[in-house]
């Protein structure tokens, strides 16, 4: 019994040895690869800080305290050994720190991108059921044009429509940005989620300000995700709905409902895990078109700005943090699939 | 599909808004406060060291102070700031200010001439791209402690270490961003590694003037709270609060919803929406920058100069002006700003194919040639680019475009890199000699020489006779004398055809509720909102 726990735990020591040292290499890989894709892309950081009228002598000293003078792989190996220090550098954009920048940034797009993937779930879930259970129905050709529908339109205009009639028409949404201005550094900035943090400091008109701002953009970023889910759950349950227990419950006097949502579903719970994880972590990296529609000053703006300047210490910052996200939503979901699915215990 | 995809999607928006009823605007802002949007992508340092940006400069304006500032935009005729008043010696060679003695900091220290002194070797000293404005007067930072200094607290004294007319001097005090006088107090208790405060001044602020800078969240918004210590008396607004949007078309719905009270850098096809509005007012300011189409004399067909005036002859001014640019410029062909006492008329150069096609076969190009015109991806550039490609495509000239961002086009050009290149720089302010050092004088044009600071030398053209009338230009102190080089300096450049070609005078447009009142827009966005207020 002893010996066969100890192998048991040597077991999953080494399965834990092993997945770290994968998320390791992905990881070196993923910022090897930005890193020397940033440097033969044909932007010039030095121009961003020195204007573009500064003459020799200027772009020469910048040129020279950024470390650009140094061979790549002396500047790879200056940037690893400032990371593994905790050092990420500063941003040019900011002149911060680019975790600190990050910190900022990040909370405003997790606290997006948490509410689109909860309505993308809300929606898409029953939606693809229904279709599934309704095949070649009426149901199912509706849950198929909304699909299209979240799929096939650009965000950006489905943005700026939703612009126009929820806020500029009917008044009901908040405009550009994550709260009325006049709210803007009114309440303690605690988690940088402005929904949890306007409600700890009992604001509620801030509290609702910040809904009426989220509450669309959060919507329009969770049509794709409607559509994703949706269609995958369609996909999944059809599977599931041929199965031969299907027709054995069917049979034994099992409602349609008990077998659709007690059986089928239960069943299929393990693929929507991953499904909804990855659509979660391409929203939190993703959402740079709504956010410059709706001037949300979140992670995809400050990704999307940086790299325009050629920033590399805030690209490889943006980078990493992406790459544990999808490391992480993995190892949530891998988790997840253990209570979920007994055989994989 | 850079430039397809928001072209279409401009036009579907528009045409629905263009069908939608007009939406009535509701003052929900408060009567205190001034609400502006307006894109911050290139606000990246507030540094008077190192801001060379425009938008840099809209906020510095508000936070800082300078010795004195232009009269009514003449580059000539300067009115008291810090300084109360100034002289200029006899023969020319120093310049003495008279600060004012009631003036304090944000931080309660009181601005001295030791603080004008150390801002302006502090610009030398951090050696950023402001420099080069104090280094072409032969400031450099052996001499620059020397030449400038404060002999008591309220006078400064500047001396002028190479023949030059003190009022370029005088006008670089009150144009150049890196002029404002920075809180040395304050600036050096937040120093690091002897860096005078450079990384603080990056994103906090150490001035006088009429507004703080309360909080500033880059690519998110700006707080600006009035100074009421301000020497010149309190400012009207009590916060003025800038918000980072990039969509011209939320710029518009929020404007018209009432939830802006101004709003900068809207695309052509709103504001000429807007302009039906009673309740928004749009006003076009005039800038200082100049639209144009460069070739590098580097490239042997743009050398010669049959081939450049071809090009000229092949560009459609008149369309452009009025296709192209409205609500972005105003027609110029000259290297000078218009409302210049020192500016010829236009020469009133048209597109002449058939002229063109004459020049190009003298020149030994009777089938034309291939060319590359590099350009920004956004209008008007590309917009003025794919007409160039259109007209000169007339004359034989085959010309491809290549599109990018500001820091590769620019790039490129800096790097003597090029064929073509449809742009826009370079002055900020209207001035006579700067326009001309800025787009004609070139120095020296060996590669060696790296003097990407001078547009001529970019685009490898050099005319000794031009640079000497420039250069005395520079010393002259008679007015008359003055003007009748700058005359002749215009003269002599469109006859040698030179490789920039002015297209159009930028101007920008900011839209604003129709109570916001007193607002004045500055030539170069360094617009004060001390005398703002709103009519309710």
């Amino acid at each position: 019994m002893f010996v066969s726990t100890a192998s048991v735990l040597g077991a999953r020591a080494s399965g834990t040895a092993r997945r770290a040292s994968t998320v390791l290499v992905t990881l070196l890989g993923l910022l090897a690869l930005t890193f020397f894709i940033g440097r033969v892309m044909p932007l010039d950081p030095v121009l961003a800080v020195v204007g573009p009228d500064a003459d020799s002598s200027t772009y020469d000293q910048v040129y020279r305290a950024m470390g650009l003078d140094q061979p790549i792989w002396t500047q790879f190996g200056m940037y690893l050994n400032d990371l593994l220090h905790g050092d990420f550098g500063n941003a040019l954009l900011t002149g911060h720190p680019v975790l600190e920048d990050i910190k900022r940034v990040f909370p405003a797009t997790i606290e997006l991108a948490t509410l689109a993937i909860l309505f993308g779930i809300l929606i898409g879930l029953p939606l693809g059921v229904v279709a599934a259970s309704n095949q070649g129905r009426m149901g199912d050709h509706l849950a198929r044009v909304i699909t299209l529908f979240g799929y096939s339109t650009p965000i950006f205009w489905v943005g700026m429509m939703g612009l126009l009639v929820f806020y500029a028409w009917l008044g009901w949404a908040g405009g550009a940005g994550r709260i009325d201005l006049a709210y803007d550094g009114m309440v303690p900035d605690v988690t940088g989620l402005l929904l949890i943090d306007t409600a700890l400091a009992r604001d509620w008109e801030a509290f609702t300000s910040a809904l009426r701002h989220i509450v669309l953009p959060a919507l329009i970023l969770g049509l794709n995700s409607v559509a994703y889910i949706s269609r995958m759950t369609r996909s999944f349950m059809l599977e599931q709905l041929s199965q031969e227990y299907i027709i054995t419950a069917r049979v034994k006097g099992l409602s349609r409902r008990q077998v659709v949502w007690g059986h089928a579903f239960r069943n299929i719970l393990v693929q929507l895990l991953t499904v909804v994880a990855l659509a979660y972590g391409s929203l939190l990296e993703g959402a740079v078109l709504i956010e410059t529609v709706f001037a949300w000053p979140g992670f995809g703006q400050y990704l999307t700005s940086s790299l325009m300047l050629g920033d590399m210490n805030a690209v490889m910052g943006c980078v990493l943090v992406i790459g544990l996200i999808f490391v992480a939503l993995n190892l949530i979901s891998d988790a997840l699939y253990k209570v979920f699915d007994p055989r994989t215990r | 599909m850079n430039i397809v995809f928001p072209t279409l999607r401009n036009g579907l928006f528009g045409a629905i808004l263009a069908l939608s009823p007009m939406l009535a605007a509701q003052a929900k802002t408060p009567a205190d406060q001034l609400i502006v949007g307006m894109s911050m992508v290139n606000l990246f340092s507030i540094d008077p060291a190192n801001a060379p940006g425009l938008d840099a400069s809209g906020i510095n304006a508000n936070l800082y102070d300078t010795l004195v500032k232009r009269d009514n935009g003449n580059p000539e005729r300067h009115v008291p700031q810090l300084a109360e008043s100034w002289t200029v010696s006899e023969d020319g060679k120093q310049i003495t200010f008279k600060l004012r003695s009631d003036v304090k900091f944000h931080s309660g220290n009181p601005l001295t001439a030791e603080d004008v002194a150390w801002s302006l070797y502090r610009v030398m000293k951090l050696n950023f791209g402001l420099a080069t404005t104090w280094k072409a007067y032969g400031y450099n930072l052996d001499n620059i402690q020397a030449s400038i200094r404060a002999t008591d607290a309220h006078t400064l004294v500047i001396d002028l270490p190479q023949p030059t007319d003190p009022l370029l001097v005088i006008d670089s005090l009150a144009i150049s961003p890196s002029a404002v006088v920075v809180d040395r107090k304050q600036a050096l208790q937040h120093e690091k590694n002897g860096d005078l405060g450079a990384a603080w001044l990056v994103t906090n602020e150490a001035g006088s003037g009429p507004f703080t800078l309360s909080k500033w969240s880059a690519n998110d918004s700006l707080v600006m709270t009035r100074f009421d210590g301000y020497w010149a008396g309190p400012a009207k607004m009590k916060r003025v609060l800038v918000r980072h949007m990039t969509e011209s078309q939320s710029l518009r719905l929020m404007l018209e919803r009432g939830d802006l009270d101004l709003a900068y850098g809207m695309a052509a096809p709103d504001i000429k929406a807007i302009e039906r509005s009673d309740a928004l007012q749009v006003q076009a300011l005039q800038r200082g920058t100049m639209y144009y189409v460069a070739m590098s004399m580097k490239q042997p067909e743009f050398a010669k100069q049959q081939v450049r005036e071809a090009v000229r002859n092949l560009i459609d001014y008149q369309g452009i002006d009025q296709q192209v640019m409205p609500h972005y410029g105003t027609l110029n062909q000259q290297p000078m700003q218009l409302g210049l006492a020192a500016r010829l008329p236009d020469p009133g150069y048209t597109m002449d194919v058939a002229k063109a096609k004459a020049l190009l076969a003298e020149a030994g190009y009777p089938n034309g040639f291939n060319t590359t015109i590099r350009t920004l991806s956004e209008p008007p550039f590309i917009d003025i680019a794919a007409r160039m490609q259109a007209t000169l495509a007339e004359g034989g000239i085959k010309a491809t475009i290549v599109t990018g961002t500001g820091n590769q086009v620019y790039g490129a050009m800096r790097a003597r890199n090029f064929e073509m290149i449809v742009a826009r720089g370079a002055e900020r302010y209207p001035h006579p000699y700067f326009s001309l050092r800025t787009f004609v004088y070139n120095p020296d044009n060996s590669d060696a020489a790296g003097l990407p600071n001078f547009q001529g030398w970019r685009a490898s053209f050099f005319n000794q006779q031009l640079n000497e009338l420039i250069d005395r230009a520079g010393v002259e102190r008679d007015a008359d004398q003055r003007l009748k080089l700058y005359h002749q300096a215009q003269t002599l450049y469109d006859k040698q055809v030179g490789p920039i070609m002015m297209i159009s005078q930028m101007t920008d447009t900011a839209v604003s509720a129709a109570d916001v009142k007193g607002f004045t827009g500055d030539d170069a966005e360094a617009t004060r909102y001390l005398g703002v207020y709103k009519q309710r």
